[in-house]
């Protein structure tokens, strides 16, 4: 999410899926092009600093918080450090579009397995360890850790537990050892995003006997120890750990030592907190910071214009900025009051104001009864049309309109003012009289938590992606992320029907139900997915745009 | 002929002839008081009013102070958050100076056991980091106008004590004072005709100051994400955020309310000056 | 030497005489962030798919779920032992954090306190001495221009333009360099310990990354010391014994150091004590536009994320600096000011 650079919003995003295709290259290619040989026109002043050019020097508005992500409250940026920290058994590919890489959410490749297969009824998973593999301690990895770290996972209080349900995990007799370097994975039935679940940054792999030398038995997990220490055997390992102010990475040889195994380009990564944003955007493009991927849209437009730096434009296609109502209580539990305010909105002044255009929109769809493709999130037949607005709430029994609020958290007020602004003067005009209310985010997160917020704006981000997964989770079910408490049996019926349905066909069949079905009732009103604009120092190459939308430092390189 | 008319000018009219600084400061206060009270009549556009498609126009005929991120008129807003500042600003200090100096007075002149009392209660509140006090009351009462308002007048509040008692302290044992006491006037008579002239040039000052640092505060808070809310518009908040635009180029969204923000404040301040030369008795020739 | 204890005697009836006052700040403070809207539990526990049930957890881990006085019996028995609680955003323990951050902080604000002092005392004077002329004039417009300017603003000011553009001054990141070995930690005063550890250029390095903070706070205070200091040089300056002194045709220089400044010493120390408080809590807005790692920075995003302990911690924290700094001034003022007592 486009978030402000003063404070962070904690919480992370949503629940892994799966892939979609259209990971989206924004019109910008031809500019990146030119730009990645634009030389840099400010020379670094620390030049002996980064001496032979392997060290990496991110920095970031937010902090990372804790060195295990698995922890109740662990940040965005935990996770990135995470990935890179841990290895998980599984991992998604990466595919290139122009000069843009993003994740393949349809190609999952091993990680610290070095392969799998899936039994022929997809029940079972055989996960096969590479035969090499070490922690950062030196010992081998062995197949009681991964049993030990998949265990903690379903059994832990921690975010794991919850994300491993949605594939189906949930005790740890499903995980079987079934060989000194081969484990079982068995589910009561197919799971479509079982496999995809072992991807997530929950799903690390932990070296069990280090861990367990610090677990009490209050703790028998050791969740306590592993916030501040690590017990892994990624590609980096932790030299120094600051929490709020930075965290600086080192190389593991042995990592890219490994059979089949290639070693990270940067020998050091230093990932740094700089809470400004035009701090952060004078910092890479004076070239004392090698990459930043939280900048204000503003400032990448200038950027682009003075072409010091390359920007890495694309939209998150894993992520959408909405407008949620209380659909459980009255005037938005009338859907003729939420299509009145879907119709009286205006999308475009929004997007260019909000976002400056850089982002995905998605209203204006093309198609009117049933959508031509099953990808999500996808643009919804929304569009401006004040007339029927009018009409629509004089039908729902509001001719002289009502009055209401709307909320934003603070951390996403540049965002979310300007919309905010529009929104209010839009609603004016068909009777409807909004307050505003900019809330500090632990309050806005606990009245959201709360359902107690008749209509507002937030970001969600999805990291399986999956149409199916989507709707499961942001539009079903009393919880968290049914950010409109939207209680539909028929979205009930169709996402329960699609989670274990085998059949191509009639998978997508009620995919495109479900989306038509969102755009007949506007529980939530879906307006665009932001762009994530990584930029770097022109000699960057290799940025890959993950569905955890963090950095993999692992496939950057300076060349 | 000039001699004639001096005499019989007012006393304060003699001294804006004497201190030409302070006249102008008290006409450009006075020039944009008049500019905040007429706002809704003389500003060229609806302040609240967007115009996307016009975004971010630098100063043109059309708009002579720009347009902001929204197309809304730069002009029309600073002139309509003028009305919003100075209401901020003399609310809050007037509710703190109030407060302080009847309460500073009345300790100061008594000491003893109140005197005491009101110290550690004051105490508490110095005690707290002012900044970070404010911010923690706008975030618990909610971001509103009236919240900045109280938060800002606390804040404040313990000085106009610590200096109206620290003054009047020094002086109850004073031979005038004394005096006083002996022919039989009541106590706060003693503090309201006696002590409070002598101390208020030393509160005026602080007043000046406050009344600036009231319409900081919020665009303080405001840059943290607290205080007011969208699209009212207001100083400091429309500081606060062009600051951000400032490396982008659009220097005017900064500018502009700066320079109002900068031109009040420094108004506030050369009028407490004035205030301090003719209300000091001693300095009166 | 009967001075000195009936002086030592003074100061531990004032320390002893603050502590209700600290108590007070504790309780306020504690019902204050009882009174924020958020709530950590939910906050902290709402990654994805977290329910009630986590949420629940939290809140009992965090003992929310007892009744707030016993909570606040719990705080303050733990601060006895110096346990000021746990942070969530760091996952450190608050006293561990703010021991670590204390240190930037406080050179900061001292540096910058420092730097407006050596430029506020003389302007002040001069506007003073020759008040009502073009000077005095010059040197008021000045001040209050630099008051009137938001620290954020001048900070993002003078980052653009002495950073961005000129690059004459090292990136905005922090006390030093990050690819700067730190010094041995001593005192925890970077310019303290690479003069102590004997290293110049860390030296250098450091100051360099301090002077653009600890300028933009300066000149954020010029206005208020300058003021006090022509303020009440000016009332000194008018009174009997100043009007004796210049009849009897002592030099300026003497009358102004010796006599007027003295004399008017008591109101500009109130004014320091002030001056240092307001730097402290105004650090908050310098300390996120240089990423300052001191408490005030470290206090917001607690304050931000509903997170009790930290912010409540770095408030007891400030109140226990502000009232030794309180107790100082008094004392000097009873040293400086006989008017004044100690009462």
């Amino acid at each position: 999410m486009a978030v402000a650079g003063v404070t962070s919003r904690t919480p992370c995003d949503g629940i892994g899926h799966e892939g979609i295709r259209g990971m989206g290259i924004t019109r910008r290619q031809g500019l990146l092009g030119a730009l990645s040989f634009a030389a840099p026109a400010v020379l670094p002043v620390m030049a002996d600093a980064r001496q032979n050019g392997t060290t990496l020097r991110h920095i970031t508005g937010n902090t990372v918080n804790t060195l295990d992500p698995t922890m109740l409250g662990a940040t965005h940026e935990s996770f990135g450090v995470s990935m890179n920290v841990y290895d998980r058994l599984v991992t998604f590919g990466r595919k290139q579009s122009g000069s843009i890489w993003t994740f393949d959410p349809d190609i999952i490749t091993g990680e610290l397995a070095e392969r799998y297969e899936i039994s022929d009824d997809g029940c079972t998973i055989t996960l096969h360890l590479r035969p090499d593999a070490t922690w950062h301690d030196g010992t081998p990895v062995t197949i009681d850790d991964v049993k030990w770290s998949l265990d903690r996972g379903v059994s832990a209080r921690s975010l794991t537990a919850p994300q491993f349900s949605s594939g189906s995990l949930t005790s740890t007799e499903q995980f079987r050892v079934a060989g000194p370097r081969t484990i079982e994975i068995l589910l009561p039935r197919p799971d479509r995003l079982a496999l995809a679940n072992l991807a997530m940054p929950y799903a690390i792999m932990i070296n069990s006997r280090l861990a367990r030398r610090h677990a009490t038995p209050d703790d028998p997990w050791a969740q306590q120890w592993m916030q501040q220490n690590t017990a892994a055997g990624g590609a980096y390992r932790v030299e120094r750990f600051t929490p709020g102010v930075n965290i600086i990475l080192t190389r593991n040889d042995a990592w890219g030592a490994r059979s089949a195994g290639t070693s990270p380009f940067f020998e050091r990564v230093i990932s740094q907190t700089v809470p400004e944003a035009t701090t952060r955007a004078s910092l890479v493009e004076r070239g004392d910071a090698d990459i930043v991927i939280d900048l204000e849209a503003y400032d990448v437009i200038a950027m682009m214009a003075r072409r010091r730096v390359r920007i890495n434009s694309v939209f998150q296609s894993n992520c959408f900025t909405h407008l949620a109502f209380d659909t459980q209580s009255p005037p938005f539990d009338n859907v003729k009051v939420r299509q009145a305010i879907a119709s009286a909105l205006p999308y475009q002044d929004m997007f260019t104001a909000s976002l400056f255009g850089r982002g995905h929109p998605l209203f204006d769809a093309g198609w009117r009864e049933t959508p031509s493709d099953i990808s999500f999130p996808q643009a919804l037949p929304l569009a401006t049309d004040l007339t029927l607005a009018r009409q629509l709430l004089a039908d729902a029994g509001f001719p002289d309109g009502f009055a209401t609020t709307f909320s934003y958290a603070t951390s996403q007020a540049t965002t979310a003012e300007p919309m905010a602004a529009l929104i209010q003067e839009a609603l004016k005009r068909i009777g409807i009289r909004v307050d505003i209310r900019k809330l500090p985010d632990a309050e806005f997160n606990t009245l959201e938590a709360e359902k107690r917020l008749p209509f507002y704006t937030d970001t969600a981000a999805g990291w399986i992606q999956r149409t199916y997964y989507f709707f499961y989770l942001y539009f079903t079910r009393n919880q968290r992320w049914n950010f409109s408490s939207w209680n539909s049996p028929r979205m009930v019926d169709l996402t329960g029907a699609a989670r274990f349905e085998t059949d191509r066909a009639r998978y997508e069949d009620a995919c495109r139900k479900m989306i038509a079905l969102l755009a007949d009732q506007v529980p939530l009103i879906m307006l665009w997915q932001p762009n994530m604009d990584a930029v770097t120092s022109p000699d960057i190459d290799g940025f890959t745009y993950q569905f955890h939308r963090q950095i993999d430092f692992r496939s950057l390189r300076r060349v | 002929m000039p001699s004639l008319t001096a005499r019989w000018m007012s006393p304060a009219a003699r001294f804006f002839s004497h201190s030409p600084t302070t006249g102008i400061a008290a006409g450009a206060t006075l020039m944009l008081a008049f500019l905040a009270l007429t706002a809704p009549w003389i500003s060229p556009y609806d302040p609240l009013a967007s115009d996307v498609p016009h975004a971010l126009q630098a100063p043109g005929p059309h708009h002579w102070f720009g347009t902001d991120e929204l197309g809304r008129d730069v002009l029309s807003r600073v002139l309509a958050a003028g009305r919003l500042d100075l209401a901020i600003a003399v609310s809050a200090v007037g509710l703190s100076l109030a407060a302080g100096v009847t309460v500073g007075c009345f300790c100061g002149y008594l000491g003893g056991r109140l005197d005491r009392l009101v110290g550690r209660v004051v105490d508490v509140l110095t005690a707290f980091p002012l900044f970070v006090l404010a911010m923690a009351l706008v975030a618990a009462l909610g971001n509103s106008v009236e919240n900045l308002i109280y938060a800002t007048a606390i804040i404040n509040f313990p000085f106009y004590i610590r200096v109206a008692r620290a003054e009047v302290a020094a002086r109850r044992h004073l031979g005038w004072v004394e005096a006083a006491h002996l022919s039989g006037n009541s106590t706060p008579r003693i503090v309201i005709s006696f002590l409070l002239p002598n101390i208020l040039p030393t509160v005026a000052i602080q007043a000046s100051l406050n009344l600036g640092w009231a319409i900081l505060n919020a665009a303080g808070l405001s840059f943290l994400g607290l205080g007011i809310t969208v699209p009212t518009p207001e100083w400091g908040v429309m500081v606060a955020n062009g600051a951000h635009f400032m490396s982008s180029g659009r220097w005017w969204l900064v500018l502009f309310p700066g320079s109002v923000l900068m031109l009040t404040i420094l108004c506030f301040n050369l009028l407490g000056d004035g205030l301090r030369d003719l209300l000091d008795p001693r300095t009166r020739t | 030497m009967s001075m000195m204890q009936t002086f030592r005697r003074r100061i531990g009836a004032r320390a002893l005489a603050s502590l209700p006052a600290l108590l007070g700040v504790i309780v306020f403070t504690f019902v204050l962030m009882r009174v924020l809207p958020g709530d950590p539990a939910v906050y902290f526990a709402s990654g994805p798919n977290a329910g009630q049930a986590e949420i629940d957890g939290l809140r009992h881990k965090m003992g929310l779920d007892r009744p707030m006085p016993i909570q606040l019996a719990h705080y303050v028995a733990g601060i006895m032992t110096g346990d000021l609680g746990n942070s969530l955003t760091t996952g450190q323990p608050v006293m561990h954090d703010i021991q670590a951050r204390l240190p930037a902080s406080l050179e900061l604000t001292l540096t910058a306190l420092g730097l407006s002092l050596l430029l506020s005392l003389p302007l002040g004077i001069v506007s003073a001495w020759y008040a009502n002329s073009r000077w005095d004039q010059c040197i008021r417009t000045l001040c209050t221009i630099c008051f009137c300017i938001p620290p954020f603003v001048s900070a993002i000011f003078l980052i653009y333009v002495f950073y961005y553009i000129f690059g004459l001054v090292p990136d905005p990141t922090g006390r030093i360099n990050i690819f700067t070995p730190l010094p041995h930690d001593i005192t925890g005063f970077l310019l303290v310990d690479f003069l102590l550890t004997g290293d110049p250029a860390g030296w250098r390095e450091a100051a360099g990354q301090l002077l653009l903070p600890a300028v933009t706070m300066a000149l954020f205070v010029l206005s208020p010391l300058t003021r006090m200091t022509r303020a009440s040089l000016l009332t000194v300056m008018n009174s009997d014994f100043i009007r004796t002194a210049r009849a009897m045709g002592l030099p300026t220089w003497r009358i102004v150091t010796v006599y007027a400044l003295r004399n008017a010493l008591s109101p500009i120390l109130t004014t320091i004590g002030i001056v240092f408080s307001t730097m402290l809590g105004a650090n908050v807005l310098v300390e996120k536009v240089f990423s300052w790692p001191g408490v005030a920075s470290y206090a917001l995003d607690a304050l931000v994320a509903s997170d009790y302990a930290p912010v409540q911690g770095f408030i007891l924290l400030m109140a226990i600096l502000f009232i030794m700094v309180n107790l100082l001034v008094d004392i000097l003022q009873g040293l400086v000011d006989p008017r004044v007592s100690m009462e």
